[in-house]
This record gives structure tokens, sequence and C-alpha cells, in this order.
């Protein structure tokens, strides 16, 4: 709870329009796409690095958590008040401050959404390749929290090796530029990669420069349908051994497939899973590498291949792939979203397991994500009212962890630790690696104040916090 | 109709993904949560579960909402968020009544015959008070800040004579058009007229243009009499019993009049026929079959031309659709019709029908006739009502731009898309081009012009800019609603584009 005069204080702060006490508005922020609600006392809408240095600098005195939120579309629960406080909305910071053609960098504010900000560079002639699939609502501030992923990473990399330097705001209050305008930069520790990811614990990112690359001349998008997810998943071994490094290479498999088609209708395959392909670059070479590429699937047993006709086409597969996520929950009402990612030649043997788990513990597993790179979206679904349904869900997150970690992977390739990870981080990591990582948030954030009960399991107790 | 209670689980179908912020129109304008339906669900469910009681914030925020549909469409998990905001809405006016000034309009709306005259002639009192005429076309600027109309508004005046009180249309009340006899052959198809609120009152020149055209396809038409409005203001705000009342009437006078079809020139009003009217009316197993023929009858007047009058002759190219030198482009259509609807398949006759021509689906190799382009020289000067600048040099009639505005009511309600454009594009003089996201809502609907002007005319912003980047010298669309919005908004962010309904085109 917090105390009127804080409240006074945050109106002071950044003006009564832009904070707001009320229940309702409450509701409103207190969940993301974990959908289990948790609700603040205060949001807070500032518009300026100073002002969210003012709002923290009163947390650290009056002792209250502080939760920067982008969109709200995270799935581990990274922008949740789990200990109620203020919650600092980005949605007011949302300028693209500059786009710089000649140095390709861009410098952004953290409530851009990502898409509004890939249309605009693209109209440059440039290209900000990271592509979550929420990239038509998170907000940039909320990628570099998450080091987002996304489709393209196979080729491009993630949020990370787009950020070249940051503005951001202490826990304690005090405004910082970390890293460089420049194409390098080697002075001092590599505190913007250290924030990137950080899942909004060690910094409120106000600004964000950005590297910028050309937009490739030509792009392809292919289509392969395979009777079985083990056969896709051979092909995208194949393809990576191959030397090819296609722009995507997503996996859809049945249960998604037959999914997303009830929502889209754009007459994906009602059996069977596919592939989806996307190769970009100088044209001729665009065209070999999709020509080798068929050809690979064909080996693998692809029942048919083909290139999307036209842009429309392109856009429908995009649509059918980026709304999985969420279709899914038309054959169960609950799931359990983990992205484990393998090595790419680990990816058959995930998928094997994967399959024999499933059936071990009576459940419905559906994969799908971007295969490319390792990188699955395991989607255990069920239905909490079944107890007996859960708790299988559960014990089976635990059979996918371990099964990947013994293939050598990790936990998460892109949602983050957030709460509903956080209970599996010492399955990863060794304690004096956690230890290291708890000793670095102890320094920036001396008070706990900002963004308290994430990654790290705490003694009193995450293990309540309920998964969505 | 579902009422709030019985919605739990659909509710509970929101996983709060997010996808509803990047194309929700009020979230863009504000950007905040409760803008979007992700919030209005989660208010809507702590409502319901008692977390917050029936406040002004709450009911600030789910009057905050156009009901475009975007959000239902675009929803991966097929929420019906729409079913759930109207239902909100409904519930809380069952519990607080609805607010006077609007509850005086709906009934004036639900019995005009006994309550407009006397409406009138309180509104032409103080309209030259309240309101002063632009040099804007057709329009009236609100002096002064006032409640629901806003400050320096340009609102549509009311029609000297409203559409359904003029002669050439009460010509068509149902008592004047006999109903033919079964035995009669061969028959023409019958069309009922429905008008609704902003063409009887606000626009009937579209209502009368729209009869021209109908009445040179050669239908039979029939305006019934005892029409009212179609019920979706009151639904919008909530009000139900009075929206059904409104669906009850109009369903009656229509029976009474006989109809193959009904068709409307306003989206709006044709979603409620089509959808609403079943909604509102079919849980009554009394109701239940002749509503269900009614609204199984309703066209938008787009898609009877396009899909209904033209479908019937699936000839061969006749000659042009709009032959050069006739006075209208939608010329008569030939001989009698065939079979009236629902008589087994129509005989298919060596019809000249233009629209067949021009719509059949046969892979014909020449391109069809509304791609064509006709000589610059070849269109008469009177070939429809708009203007047209000569070319100084050439003497050659420069061709007007067009482009066009999707009514939420029509593109998403109805899933017309394709209807208008043709007709836009077989229009005499005009060149067709596509604007940027010309499906995005016009900011009117829902009730948000009158319960947060700000909030609407910033919906509309993003339209203007759309419009004027397309460089068009009109912008058509297929609502009268939208048509007001529009205007409003050129007017307001000064932008020089004329506003037409589709049909003034022809």
């Amino acid at each position: 709870m917090i105390t009127d005069r804080v409240k006074r204080e945050l109106e002071r702060l950044v003006g009564t329009a832009n904070a707001s006490f009320l229940k309702e508005d409450l509701i409103c922020y207190s969940y993301d796409a974990t959908n289990s609600p948790h609700l603040p006392d205060a949001v807070v809408f500032p518009a300026t690095a100073q002002e969210v240095s003012g709002i923290l600098r009163l947390a650290n005195a009056e002792s209250f958590p502080v939760i920067p939120r982008g969109a709200g579309s995270g799935f581990t629960g990274g922008s949740l008040p789990v200990d109620g406080g203020v919650v600092v909305s980005t949605e007011r910071m949302k300028a693209i401050i500059s786009i710089d053609t000649e140095n390709l960098t861009a410098v952004v504010e953290p409530g851009v959404v990502t898409w509004d900000f890939q249309q605009e560079v693209e109209r440059q002639g440039l290209f900000y390749p990271p592509d979550p699939s929420s990239l038509k609502f998170s907000t940039i501030g909320g990628n570099i929290a998450e080091c987002a992923g996304g489709p393209r990473a196979v080729k491009y990399g993630v949020t990370r090796d787009y950020v070249l330097g940051l503005e951001v705001v202490l826990p304690t209050g005090e405004i910082v530029q970390t890293g460089v305008v420049t194409a390098k930069g080697v002075v001092g520790y590599d505190l913007t990669r250290l924030l990137v990811g950080s899942e909004g614990t060690l910094g409120i990112v106000t600004k964000a420069v950005l590297r910028l690359i050309p937009l490739p001349e030509h792009s392809v998008t292919l289509q392969a349908v395979f009777p079985a997810l083990r056969d896709a998943a051979a092909a995208v071994s194949c393809i990576i051994k191959a030397k090819i490094i296609p722009s995507t290479l997503e996996m859809v498999d049945s249960v998604s497939t037959r999914c997303v088609e009830e929502y889209v209708n754009i007459g994906l395959p009602r059996q069977g899973s596919f592939l989806l392909i996307e190769a970009d670059g100088a044209r001729d070479a665009v065209v070999s590498d999709i020509e080798r590429i068929k050809r690979i699937c064909l080996d693998n047993g692809a029942t048919g291949v083909a290139e999307a006709a036209d842009k429309k086409a392109v856009k429908d597969l995009w649509k059918a792939r980026r709304s999985i996520s969420a279709a899914l929950l038309r054959i169960k009402p609950d799931k359990l979203n983990e992205d484990v990612v393998v090595p790419r030649s680990k990816m058959v043997e995930l998928i094997t397991g994967i399959e024999d788990i499933a059936a071990a513990r009576g459940l419905l597993i559906a994969c799908f994500g971007h295969a490319g790179d390792g990188n699955v979206h395991v989607n255990i679904m069920h239905d909490k009212r079944n107890p007996l349904e859960a708790a299988s869900a559960h014990a089976a997150v635990t059979d996918v962890f371990a099964l990947t970690l013994k293939l050598g992977g990790t936990i998460s390739g892109e949602h983050g630790v957030g709460v509903t990870k956080a209970p599996y981080l010492a399955m990863e990591l060794s304690q004096p690696l956690i230890d290291t990582m708890k000793a670095i948030k102890k320094t920036l954030d001396p008070n706990g104040i900002l963004n308290p009960g994430k990654i790290f399991m705490r003694q009193d107790g995450y293990e309540s916090i309920k998964r969505p | 109709m579902n009422p709030l209670r019985d919605l739990k689980d659909e509710i509970n179908k929101c996983v709060r993904c997010g996808t509803c912020r990047s194309i929700c129109p009020t979230f863009r304008v504000v950007n905040r949560e409760a803008a979007s339906a992700r919030g209005k669900l989660a208010l809507i469910d702590a409502y319901m579960k008692g977390g917050i009681p029936l406040s002004e914030t709450y009911l600030k925020h789910i009057k905050e909402c156009t009901l475009c549909g975007a959000c239902r469409d675009s929803c991966p998990n097929g929420v019906d968020t729409l079913g759930i905001i109207t239902a909100a809405r409904a519930d809380a006016v069952e519990k607080q009544g609805m607010p006077y000034a609007a509850s005086l309009v709906l009934k004036t709306l639900l019995d005009p015959g006994r309550l407009m005259p006397m409406a009138l002639k309180f509104a032409s009192r103080i309209q030259g008070l309240l309101l002063k005429d632009s040099t804007v076309e057709m329009g009236l600027l609100s002096r002064f800040s006032l409640p629901m109309l806003g400050n320096g508004r340009l609102l549509p005046p009311l029609a000297r004579q409203f559409f359904l009180d003029m002669p050439q249309i009460k010509a068509l009340y149902e008592r004047s058009v006999a109903r033919p006899s079964a035995a009669q052959a061969p028959k023409q198809i019958r069309v009922a007229f429905y008008a609704g609120c902003g063409i009887n009152y606000l626009m009937p020149d579209i209502g009368v243009k729209t009869i021209d055209v109908l009445k040179k396809a050669g239908v039979e038409l029939v305006v019934p009499s005892g029409q009212i409005c179609c019920g979706m203001p009151a639904f919008s705000m909530g009000d139900v019993p009075t929206a059904r009342s409104m669906a009850l009437k109009n369903l009656e006078a229509f029976e009474a009049a006989g109809f193959d079809y009904i068709t409307t020139s306003c989206a709006t009003c044709g979603h409620a026929l089509k959808h609403l009217f079943r909604d509102l009316l079919g849980d009554d197993p009394a109701l239940k079959s002749r509503v269900e023929t009614f609204c199984a009858k309703v066209r938008d007047i787009t898609e009877l031309l396009v899909n209904e009058l033209g479908a019937v002759a699936k000839s061969p190219p006749g000659p042009p659709f709009f032959k050069v030198g006739e006075t209208s482009p939608l010329a008569p259509f030939g001989p009698p019709r065939p079979a009236p609807l629902g008589a087994g398949t129509p005989k298919v006759e060596e019809t000249k029908s233009p629209l067949g021509a021009l719509f059949s689906k046969g892979g014909e190799s020449t391109p069809p006739l509304w791609r064509q382009e006709f000589p610059p020289d070849a269109v008469p000067p009177d070939a429809h009502a708009l203007s047209f600048s000569k070319d100084a040099e050439s003497g050659a009639v420069k061709k007007k731009v067009v482009t066009y505005h999707d009514p939420c009511h029509l593109n998403r309600a109805q899933g017309i898309r394709k209807e208008p454009r043709l007709l836009i594009e077989s229009a005499v003089g005009v060149v067709f081009k596509e604007m940027k996201f010309p499906c995005g809502c016009c900011g009117l609907g829902g009730g948000l012009s009158t319960t947060n002007y700000y909030m609407s005319i910033n919906i509309t912003k993003r339209k203007i800019d759309s419009i004027k980047a397309s460089g068009a010298d009109i912008v058509a669309t297929a609502c009268p609603g939208c048509m007001v919005q529009l205007r409003d908004g050129l007017h307001k962010y000064g932008v020089d584009v004329k506003v037409v309904h589709v049909v003034e085109l022809l």
C-alpha cells in the first residue's frame, strides 16, 4: 500500500492526469499475457527520464515497488506487480526521436510499438529485424527488457544484437547513458548487454540507440507440409547442415496448424505439420537458396512445397504463425507455454522426447516455433479446473526442461524468467552463478524496489504465484 | 440476446494477449489500456465478480468504444468482444436507466408519427440559437460547446422535408403499390426500401437517388410507411427494450408491405436489419421464423445491385453497363425479371443485363467492362450529379479520383467489401483509388461521438489523413453515419474532399 503523501507526490511528479489510483484503472494494469493478475497501488505515465527518476527516488525513500510496463504482452509475468506498488507505464513515451540514415542508427523512446518503428525505418530502406510474434503491439522497451527474439533470429539475431546504447534510469534514480552511438565501443563494462534482457529489474530504459541494417532487396516465402513433425525437424537440421541460413525457419506442428487454421481460414493443411521458410537478400542468392531448400524438404518427406504467390499470401501465413499461441486455447482452456532452445542438431531428439513426455503424461502438447535456431514453443495444454490434469501439466514442464538441459539447451530462449520460470532457475544455473546475479541486483538496487519478485526465487515463496 | 451474466465463459476466453491493442481505434488515440478490448473485458470481469461497482469510471470506459468490431475480428481466441461490451452497456442501463436526453430522443424515434412533430417544433426554435450556418457544404456549426454536440462541430441540418414525407415516396407506400397476385407472371422482384434515420431525417437525397437507381433497375418498389428507426442507436447505448420495440415495429411494417428483398443504403441499418433483429427478436418462439425470414432477405444496396440484380443474368457480356449517352448509368435492365425469388433456379435468359456482364464469375477472356477505360470525350456532361472540370487545353473531361471508406457495419459486420468498389469502378468519369487503411473506423459509432467527441474526432483524424494522402477528390462510402463524421472531420482538419454515398455516383 502507498500513502496519500506518496500519491500526492506522484501526481506532482507526472501531473494529475498521468497518475491514477482508481481501482478501475489499476485493474487495467494488473495483468499481462500470463493472465494472472496482481493489482498495483498506482499506475503512472511519465513522459521523461527525469520523471522516471523522480518516481524511483521516491520509491527508495518511501519503500514501494516500481514495476516498469510496456504493452503488457509478456509470457512470464515480467510486468506483473506481484507485490503491488507503482506500475510505470511507458505508454506516453512513444516517440521515434531520430533515424540516422548515414550511420544506420535510430534513437527511440521505450513506448514505441516495434511494428510502427519497423514500418518507419523500412520506408527509408532500412531494416530493424527483431520480430517477436507480438510485434504489432509490444514495445521496444519491453523487447529490450526481455531481449525479445522472433523468427528472424535464425539469420539476424535477437534484440540484444541491435541495441548499441541506452539511456536508463537506475533503480536508485540516477540517469545514465550506457554504450555508444558508434558501431563499436569497449570502454568499461558492457552494461548495455547486461541491461538488455534484465526484465526490468536493473533499470528503466527511457531511450534506446538501435542499430539498423539495409533492407534486403528480395525475399521469398515458402511453405512446406510434412506428414510428421519429426520429418519437418529433420528437414530443418538438413537445411542448416547444408550451410543455408534462411531469414526464417519456422516449424508448426499439426495441432497448432489445425487450431490456427480455424482462426485464419487460409487453407493450411488440416493434417500434418508445416515449415514456414523465408529467404532474403540479393535476388539471385535468394532464388538459388530457395531451390535448394525445396529439394531438401522433398528429400525429407515433404508432401507439398509451395511459394507464397503474393504479398497477401505472405501476410496470411505470418498472421497464422503469429496467432498460434493465443489460438491454441481453442482446444483447451489453459496452457503452460515454454520456449526451450536446444542446439539445432538436437531438434529431432527434442521433438521425439516431447512426444514421449506427452504420451507418458497423457497430455496434448503443441509444439511450434523458431526451429531454425533450435527454439521450440512447447505448449502443454490442460484444463486447470481439473487438478489431476493440471498437476501432470506442471510435471510435464519439469520433464521438458530436464530433457532440454540434457540436450545442452536452455529453458528460455526469449520469454525470460519472470515469475513463471523462477522456480526452475536452479535447474539451469549453478548456485554460484545465481549468487553472482543476485549480487549485481543488490548493488544496483540496494532497496530491492525495482520489479521485485522476478527471476529469482525468494524466501517468502513465489511457489505460490499462480502460473498461467 | 445474451445478458451479461450468461457471458462469463466468453469473458474468460480472453487471455490478455494484447492483440487488440494493435487495431483498436480508441486505443490508438489515448494509448491507455482501458481503451483496448482487453482492458474493457478485465473491467467487466471485475464488475461481474463484485470487485468494482457500477462506477462512473467503469461506465466511462465501457462507453468509450465505437463498436467497430476490429478487436473481435483480430482476436486469435475468437472472443466476442462486441457482444460482451454491448451486454455490459445493456446491464448498466437495466440498473441505472437511460440518460434523460437520450431517452427522449429514442422515444421520439420509436413513435415518430406522434412525437416527431413536437420534437421538430422544438428543434427548429433552438436550431438557430445554438447552431450557425456553415459555408461548408451541408453543415451547421455549433456556436457553443454543447453537451453531446461539442464545440465547432459540423452537424448535418435536418432535411426540409423528410424522405418518408416526400410525395414521390408516399406514392410508394404499401397502400399505393398493390401486391401482385401469385398468378401474375412474369413477376418483377419486389424490393422494400428501408430508409433509416440518416436518410429520412438528414440526407433524403441519398434515398431519392437509391429509389431512382432501383426503379431504373426494373424492380418493383415499395416503401413501407410504418418503418421507424432500426434500433441500433438504442442498442448501442444499452437500451435493449427500446431497440426490441423498434425491431418489432419494423418487422410488422415490412411484413405488411411484402417483399422479395429488403434493401437499405445505410450500412448500420443493414447490419441491424440483418443481424440485430434476429438477436433481439429471435428468442421469442412466436417471432423466430418470421424474423429469420425477414433477416435472410435483407441486402445492402450495393450488395443488391451487384449480387442479386446482376447475378440474375449469367449471359455473355451484353452492352456496356453504362451505355454512353444515357442519362443514368443504371439503364433499365431489359426484359422482365425471371422467376421470383424462392421459385427454384431462375431460368437464365439471354437478357441484356449489364450487371450480369459485369459481375458474372466466369473466366471471360476479355477484360470485364468495369475495368475498361471510357474514352474521355464520350462522357455526356450530364452523366451524373457530379460536376467535372474540363481540361482547358484538350477540352476532355478530367476524371475525378474517388476513394472508398469501408463502413465498419458494412465491411466487418456484413462482409461487404468488393461490391461498393465494383460500383465505383463502373461509374462514369471517375477513377477509383484505394486509400490506406480503408477499413479503419471513422470514429462515429457506438455512441462515441456523443460520449467522447475528443476521442471520436481524433479517430476520424487518422481517416482524414488517409483520405488526404490518397489524393482523392471524392470519398465515397455507403453509410450516412460515416458521411456525417467524415464531413465533420474533413471540415475540422481543413481537407477539401467531397463526401458522397456510392449510389450518388451511379
